[in-house]
């Protein structure tokens, strides 16, 4: 049998047929492309592509799940034996199972959803990518400090056949594309890097080519020589409380690890607890909660064009939507799943349980989540802070405790505001917090105009690890008394 | 079909090898075969029962400027996955820029086919959910009796590595893992935990009571914890704890291609004695503990490299092209190529002290008992300068005793001025992971002055 859908089908009806409460199967064919030019070298050069299935049943209460790859052999006896597999192990794990757990409605019917494309990234010749990777990479040319430049492109074409025993049958074609520049400098025994439009692999946005094509990297690449060089020379960023505004590609993670991930229900119950932690974020704060002031706003939406988490469905085929976490500082939802919803009086999974490709059981992940922009211009921001406040932007470290309370970041660069304007560069700006107290420090957020929904590709969760990517949209924002720590 | 043996995948490689047009191939087979419980106060929450094959092809075409190269991978072993990896490879190595730096792939050496095994213990590689049920329902039914809400991992499977060369190289290697782990914790999970954690090469060396009993007897600790001020304290770092933070050696600093690239911490420091005679760190995938693969990601054999010797900081680990370049040996610390980061030093070991880790939390007039770091991360490279959190035990000790749990603590400390400061390693060697992947085998170890920038609540 060479249809994916019917191999899906007959794994879920298998799993019914032997007993199972529930079932859902997943085929997926992912594809992917990275290149990467570094010192006028191919860096990089690879092209994966990984093709499986994964089933998942229900059964008394407990969940099992068995995958294995496609394309060798007979695929329906795979299929069965998987469905067969799954079933055992919930069968034997049940004995364990100290909560009933009720799962909360799923889709049905027939569905097909593609991500938007204008050019598919598999369909450009691979010279004009290496053309462009050139190109950018040597932008930044022309500096003897400079150790590194590095170039980097990636594109992701993920193709789902998914079947589940309420009957949906969910096609589901999701592409994404994006890339980045960035230099690293030595000198005055410092090394400093910069980095364009953002840094860690860069970029991304549901599509094709066509945002590669508008990232015009090569205009920065002088900049980014030049900074990464300055910053080398340039004063440490002093300690101390000061206002800080935020750019957008910073401000981005600041809402991933501090918004997104507590916000995460299997966090909150403590089923992380064992690696990535759980949260200081509870059921009974829904609603009440003063998560941050009344600038701000942060809306999961799994529907939003561009995002790296848009999609038609999740992998328990629940159909994706929009939904408010903080409205106007107050605390207003949780990301969820079908097996949890109900223990926060939802009747409907938030459909945000997905699985890094077929060889993983979905969990519960962080969809595009995004701070909504606010009034200010940028420059009128900028001009209406006091002297020796401080802008910072691009991601270079990041941590945060297993609650997601005390973090502590550093940018690649920073500006000291004198006279209602960007002064001198400031290298390892550093700053430390807690969660509520920085977003209840928020007192004003940029307009639309200075927003951008920024992809983030390297999110790791789940043990054993998994990866998985979604956007965060964000406009420069002031924080103020923030504690700026020296880093060195 | 699960995990490949020898014969299957050295055939899978070979096929691979005879369909290229390039004028060198590598093929690089990876099999696993796993099975996984999470658990919490609820039961299993995620499991697993899976296996599959990574292949990674790397194309070689050679032209008067050099040797063109790229790489393509498949999950699949079937023909019609293999051949169209390959035609990946073949068609991005063709387009990219000629290196003249690039050596030809390095070919057979003595010893090559004796290295490594199959994947022996089939009662780590097909340990069943029924064995796992039963220690997930103790694991639970000890830390209800202790009122604590558990969360942990029992993971089980084997692994193997076949790299095949056109130039001749062939070498295959083989590996079970068992792991368990509980993070014991306080219910409303505020703070109070413990946690403990065991990996070994067979099923039956857990002792899975003894990690149990030692999360729990370690949360039970952490009651009542009273905030301390940030500051500089004497540190006794549990293996966990230290492998958070000394990983990130293995990661940026170890490797030449960083130090050429005047981002690791040992750039102008190689040969100096930076830190105390009794320090001692290898890499080393031979070891006594738990072994790794006997070879690279090009197949050359992993030396035992000294990468800290009587505390004096040896010269990187390399791998063909680096040793070329640098006109040095080649050590065996390949990823697979072409990659960006260069060679990398996986398997460090810390060689153990000669004192318990009670002989030395006795000598702490006033310091502080870390069990863990939580999300530790890099600030500045060249001195790898690092950020993180206490997590699942900190105890304050005073004359030599601990005398109560502390809220958490963050702390900012650079590698090279922490082990500078090192006044004590432990007698025993632990098998420690940390949060951002990698294995370490160390003991405990006291360092003075360690610095902690911030405090919580909890």
């Amino acid at each position: 049998m060479n249809d994916p859908m019917k191999l899906a089908a007959m794994a879920v009806d298998h799993a019914q047929s032997a007993g199972a409460q529930e079932a859902d199967a997943r085929i997926n064919r992912l594809r992917l492309e990275n290149l990467s030019v570094k010192n006028g070298q191919l860096g990089i050069a690879e092209a994966p592509e990984e093709f499986g299935i994964g089933v998942r049943v229900f059964h008394k209460g407990c969940s099992g799940f068995a995958a294995a790859p496609l394309g060798l052999g007979d695929g329906e006896s795979l299929a069965k034996e998987l469905a067969k597999r799954a079933l055992k192990n919930a069968e034997a794990l049940s004995v364990a199972c100290a909560e009933v757990r009720t799962l909360a409605p799923t889709a049905s019917g027939e569905h097909d959803w593609q991500t938007p494309v204008e050019l598919d990234a598999f369909a450009i010749p691979l010279a004009d990518k290496l053309d462009l990777l050139n190109r950018w990479e040597a932008s930044m040319k022309g500096a003897s400090e400079t150790v590194v430049r590095q170039s980097n492109y990636s594109a992701r074409r993920e193709e789902q056949w998914q079947a589940t025993s309420a009957g949906a049958r969910i096609h589901q074609v999701l592409a994404r594309a994006g890339g980045n520049i960035s230099t690293t400098a030595v000198a005055k025994g410092q090394t400093q890097r910069r980095s364009y439009p953002s840094s860690f692999g860069g970029q991304f946005k549901a599509g094709g080519f066509e945002h590669l094509l508008s990232m015009k990297c090569d205009e920065h690449g002088e900049r980014m020589r030049d900074e990464s060089v300055a910053l080398c020379h340039a004063d440490p960023c002093p300690g101390g409380e000061r206002t800080l505004v935020i750019g957008g590609s910073q401000l981005m993670l600041q809402i991933h690890e501090s918004v997104g991930h507590p916000n995460e229900l299997d966090r909150v119950f403590g089923h992380e607890v064992d690696l990535a932690g759980s949260s200081f974020a509870k059921p009974e704060m829904l609603g009440g909660f003063q998560y941050g002031s009344e600038h701000v706003n942060l809306v999961a939406d799994s529907t939003i064009p561009g995002g790296l988490d848009t999609r038609g469905f999740d992998d328990e085929g629940v159909a994706s939507g929009r939904w408010p976490i903080v409205e106007k500082g107050v605390f207003q939802g949780f990301h969820t799943d079908r097996t949890w919803a109900g223990k926060v009086g939802e009747a409907q999974s938030r459909a945000t349980c997905r699985s890094d490709g077929w060889y993983h059981p979905p969990i519960i992940r962080i969809t595009n989540l995004s701070l909504m922009p606010g009034t200010w211009g940028f420059d009128e921001l900028i001009a209406d802070c006091e002297d020796g406040s401080i802008y910072m932007d691009t991601v270079k470290m990041w941590s945060i405790d297993q609650r997601r309370l005390n973090f502590q970041f550093t940018c690649e660069v920073a500006w000291e505001i004198q006279g209602g304007k960007l002064g001198r560069l400031l290298r390892n700006p550093t700053y430390q917090g807690t969660t509520p107290a920085f977003w209840n420090s928020c007192d004003a957020v940029c307009k639309e105009e200075h927003w951008e929904l920024w992809g983030l590709t390297n999110c790791g969760k789940g043990n054993p690890m998994q990866v998985a990517e979604m956007s965060h949209g964000a406009a420069p924002a002031r924080f103020r008394g923030v504690q700026l720590i020296p880093a060195e | 079909m699960g995990i490949l043996s020898r014969d299957q995948a050295l055939a899978v490689a070979r096929s691979i090898l005879e369909r290229s047009e390039a004028d060198e191939t590598e093929v690089i087979l990876q099999s696993a075969e796993e099975r996984f419980v999470r658990f919490a106060g609820s039961g299993p929450t995620q499991n697993g029962d899976r296996h599959r094959h990574q292949v990674s092809i790397r194309a070689r075409v050679h032209c008067a400027d050099g040797i063109r190269e790229a790489r393509a991978t498949c999950d699949g072993i079937g023909d019609q996955q293999t051949s169209g990896a390959l035609a990946r490879a073949f068609e991005l190595a063709q387009l990219a820029p000629p290196d003249s730096a690039l050596g030809k792939l390095e070919g057979a050496y003595a010893g090559m086919r004796e290295l490594g095994s199959e994947v022996l213990d089939l009662a780590t590689l097909e340990h069943s959910f029924e064995d796992k049920a039963a220690r997930v329902r103790q694991a639970l039914a000890l830390s209800k009796e202790a009122k604590l809400e558990p969360a942990g991992l029992m993971h089980t499977g084997g692994e193997s590595l076949t790299i095949v060369n056109s130039a001749g190289r062939e070498v295959h290697d083989g590996r079970t893992r068992a792991s368990l782990s509980l993070t014991a914790s306080v219910p409303g999970f505020d703070g109070g935990a413990g946690i403990a954690e065991a990996t070994t090469e067979r099923v039956a060396q857990l002792n899975p009571e003894e990690v149990f009993r030692r999360a729990i007897e370690k949360a039970l600790m952490t009651s009542n914890a009273r905030a301390i001020d940030p500051g500089q304290y004497t540190v006794l770092l549990e293996p966990i704890a230290v492998s958070s933070f000394l990983l990130f050696a293995s990661y940026l600093g170890f490797g030449a291609q960083e130090v050429q690239e005047e981002s690791s911490f040992l750039c102008g420091r190689i040969g100096q004695q930076l830190f105390p005679e009794a320090l001692n760190v290898h890499d080393d995938a031979n070891n006594a503990v738990l072994r790794n693969y006997a070879f690279d990601m090009e197949g050359t054999r992993k030396q035992r490299v000294p990468l800290i010797q009587n505390g004096v900081l040896q010269p990187p680990v390399t791998d063909a092209d680096w040793a070329r370049r640098l006109g040095v040996a080649n050590t065996g610390h390949a990823l697979a190529k072409p990659n960006t980061d260069g060679p990398k030093a996986t398997d460090l070991v810390v060689a153990p002290g000669k004192h318990s880790a009670q002989e030395l939390l006795a000598g702490i007039q006033r310091g502080l008992l870390i069990t863990q770091f939580h999300y530790t991360n890099l600030i500045d490279p060249k001195d790898l300068l690092l950020t993180g959190m206490t997590r699942n035990g900190t105890f304050l000790v005073e004359g030599g005793e601990i005398v109560g749990a502390v809220k958490n603590l963050r702390y900012t400390e650079s590698l090279v001025n922490a082990l500078g400061n090192l006044s004590g390693i432990a007698n025993e060697q632990e098998v420690a992971g940390a949060l951002f992947d990698g294995v370490l085998i160390t003991p405990a170890m006291r360092i003075e002055n360690f610095r902690f920038t911030s405090s919580t609540d909890f």
